[in-house]
């Protein structure tokens, strides 16, 4: 071999090349550093501070902390009659109807609406029940018991409750991305239009699309309404402005936004899986679901996988799509947890708190991520590990 | 017997050809209901810009506007800032995009083919990254901005993204992993600078990795939001898709205008997406093979 150079020491190559291999990867390392590691460190500071930016910050010790975990489970057993001991009722506002005047109240009608009055079992009032300053996150009875989930920041765990129930619409999305995929991986005319037409809600600006679907939502004039009536459907959907339908409305969009990204990574994946698996299959006599049962799902299991933790931590971190379309309501139904963290940070200034509940949301993600990795165990199958 | 009849006599569950066709026709029905479906909310927004405010709340609802009118489109040309919003989100996309290329793609090539101290330690805690949910360093970063009077200028929404992101570093380094080793050994020996060797010996050969970042970073950016609205707040640098948000509090009910407004919001990225749509998706079903 003949070198143009003068032979170098050893040595000197191996520190020449660590030098330049250092400045290679200076500007991604100083990023990491001035932009992700310190300032997730200062979160956590933070978190443990009250500091609005216009006065100096406060050490406040553990009470930010102390106020996310402040919640409580509170049974609330039918009122009763403090003299009496008699179980109190409530019809339509009228508290405290003893239940000796039960059946009398039953056959008169209501003053505000002409209607009989509609008699249910009377409860003291949350406040009177729950810890000074709390409110309530949500009421669950169990076989006739009340109990009252309460939180002195009840938004915020309002909040984590709608993040977690509109994940739902991730799983949902990919099932139906997956039966998109395998209907569209054949020898298919117009196969690249399909695919470039179920693609493009994903890649069309967030804020564009969140207009357009505020608009279809519209209870009056929008087209959803009028479409499912003109097929005889019930026509009479509140959508957006109701809290029992906004989070599943805002998870129909959300399906429909993702299902283009989802199947082409399932389609790519599909694509990979030897055709000799499924002529095994064949011979041993499967049929379609044999065929997808044993060899397309487990060959998809790692890109499933993937979509699923990547679409969770996608969707803990939902801001725009909200924030758009319903500004968290009505009351707080479709608030999410990046919501409230922006809310109390650059509406409130609560930088301290604000920080807090950002590590709460991260480290959420983390644990789930985890988990997902754990599980992933048990029903991911990596092709490699076959010849083990 | 006719051969139709005994076409039909035969059950279908004896007849796999039959049973092949049956299939593809359905797959063909499914399939395009299911694109129709995906499209209507665009027709329906194309159609709501082109008609009169009072048309929008005609029952049942005109698919094509009589009359058509484009004064929507005016409306939003003149008296919104949209138009310099596109060109803001052009300008920021574009920037962060070359720059996180460049700075990802060098130390991309540097995990993959340098030796070096701490090299596995630290590409470790730099994939990290990618596991870390970017809300949690959002307030301090705010503050950090801040301090350096950053707020209501590009530097935020530009600056981070120029040093790199994880995600193009992990796809760099894949990429360059997988080139073959004679390659650099060819420029050693004729004793080329390592900074050589990646501008003149590999990233010619990652036009399909500078291609992909390039695409994927381009619609990121552009649909960024939450930090654009924190940090961009007169609308001369205000991006697309904030004012977009902030015309639907202006333009409450006048939903003629809004639509006309979406359209225009996403026309860009539309376009592109039309002109390179093989390419687009490619690069995503690469990057999720990837991933």
């Amino acid at each position: 071999m003949i070198r143009l150079r003068p032979r170098l020491s050893q040595a000197s190559n191996t520190r020449r090349e660590a030098f330049w291999a250092w400045l290679f990867i200076l500007p991604v390392t100083a990023g990491f550093f001035l932009f992700v590691l310190g300032p997730m460190l200062a979160s956590l500071a933070l978190s443990f501070t009250k500091w609005d930016l216009l006065s100096p910050a406060e050490w406040a010790g553990t009470r930010n902390w102390h106020s996310i975990f402040s919640v409580s489970v509170v049974h609330t057993p039918q009122a009763r009659d403090e003299a009496s001991g008699d179980l109190l009722f409530q019809c339509g506002r009228h508290r405290n109807v003893p239940a000796s005047e039960l059946t009398d109240w039953q056959r008169r009608n209501d003053e505000r609406t002409g209607e009989p009055f509609d008699c249910r079992p009377g409860y003291p009032r949350d406040r009177e029940v729950l810890p000074e300053r709390f409110g309530v996150v949500s009421e669950v009875t169990l076989v006739g018991q009340r109990w009252l989930l309460g939180a002195r920041d009840h938004v915020l765990w309002i909040a984590l409750f709608n993040t977690v129930y509109m994940l739902l619409a991730v799983p949902v999305g990919m099932a139906l991305a997956l039966a998109v995929a395998i209907v569209l991986n054949q020898q298919l005319r117009g196969r690249n239009l399909l695919r470039a037409i179920f693609y493009l809600p994903n890649v069309l600006p967030i804020a564009a699309t969140s207009v357009i679907w505020l608009w279809i939502f519209n209870p009056e004039f929008g087209i959803l309404n009028h479409l499912l009536g003109s097929v005889g459907l019930p026509a009479e959907g509140r959508w957006l402005s109701d809290q029992g339908t906004v989070k599943p409305s805002l998870m129909i969009m959300g399906i429909w936004s993702a299902l283009g990204f989802q199947m082409l990574i399932y389609l790519a994946a599909l694509q990979a899986v030897p055709s000799q698996l499924y002529e095994a299959a064949v011979i041993d006599g499967a049929g379609l679901w044999g065929r997808f049962r044993f060899v397309t799902w487990p060959s998809l299991s790692p890109t499933t996988f993937f979509l699923l933790v990547t679409g969770m931590i996608f969707g803990f971190q939902s801001f725009a799509q909200p924030y758009i379309m319903t500004r968290g309501g009505p009351g707080n139904a479709s608030r999410t947890v990046v919501m409230e963290i922006w809310k109390n940070g650059f509406a409130d200034l609560e930088m301290g708190y604000a920080s807090a509940q950002a590590w709460l949301l991260g480290v959420v993600i983390l644990l789930i991520t985890v988990a997902n990795f754990r599980l992933a165990r048990r029903w991911v199958f990596y092709e490699h590990e076959q010849h083990v | 017997m006719s051969e139709a009849a005994r076409v039909l006599a035969t059950p279908l569950r004896d007849d796999p050809r039959r049973q092949a066709q049956l299939l593809r026709a359905l797959s063909y029905v499914g399939l395009f209901t299911l694109a129709f479906i995906i499209l209507i909310p665009f027709f329906w927004m194309l159609s709501t810009s082109f008609k009169p405010a009072r048309g929008i709340f005609v029952m049942p609802p005109q698919w094509i506007p009589d009359p058509f009118i484009l004064d929507h489109y005016f409306t939003i040309w003149e008296k919104t800032h949209l138009a310099r919003g596109l060109v803001n989100s052009t300008f920021i996309a574009l920037s962060t995009t070359l720059g996180e290329i460049a700075t990802s793609t060098l130390a991309g090539f540097a995990f993959a083919r340098m030796r070096f101290p701490a090299k596995g330690p630290l590409f470790g805690l730099l994939l990290m990254t990618m596991m870390i949910p970017g809300i949690v360093t959002l307030i301090p970063t705010f503050i950090l901005f801040g301090e350096l009077d950053w707020i209501d200028t590009f530097n935020p929404v530009i600056l981070p993204y120029l040093l790199g992101t994880p995600f193009a570093l992990f796809l760099s380094r894949q990429f360059f992993s997988g080139l073959p080793r004679e390659l650099e050994d060819a420029a050693k020996v004729d004793g080329a600078s390592f900074f050589q060797i990646y501008r003149h010996v590999f990233m010619p050969q990652a036009r399909p990795l500078v291609a992909t970042l390039f695409v994927l970073g381009y619609l990121h950016r552009w649909n960024d939001f939450l930090a654009p609205l924190i940090y961009l707040r007169s609308p001369e640098i205000q991006t697309v898709s904030v004012m977009l948000a902030r015309l639907v509090d202006f333009y409450v009910q006048d939903w003629s205008v809004l639509m006309a407004g979406a359209m225009i919001a996403l026309l860009p990225i539309l376009i592109i997406f039309v002109v390179l749509q093989r390419f687009i998706i490619e690069s995503v079903a690469f990057s999720g093979l990837k991933g």
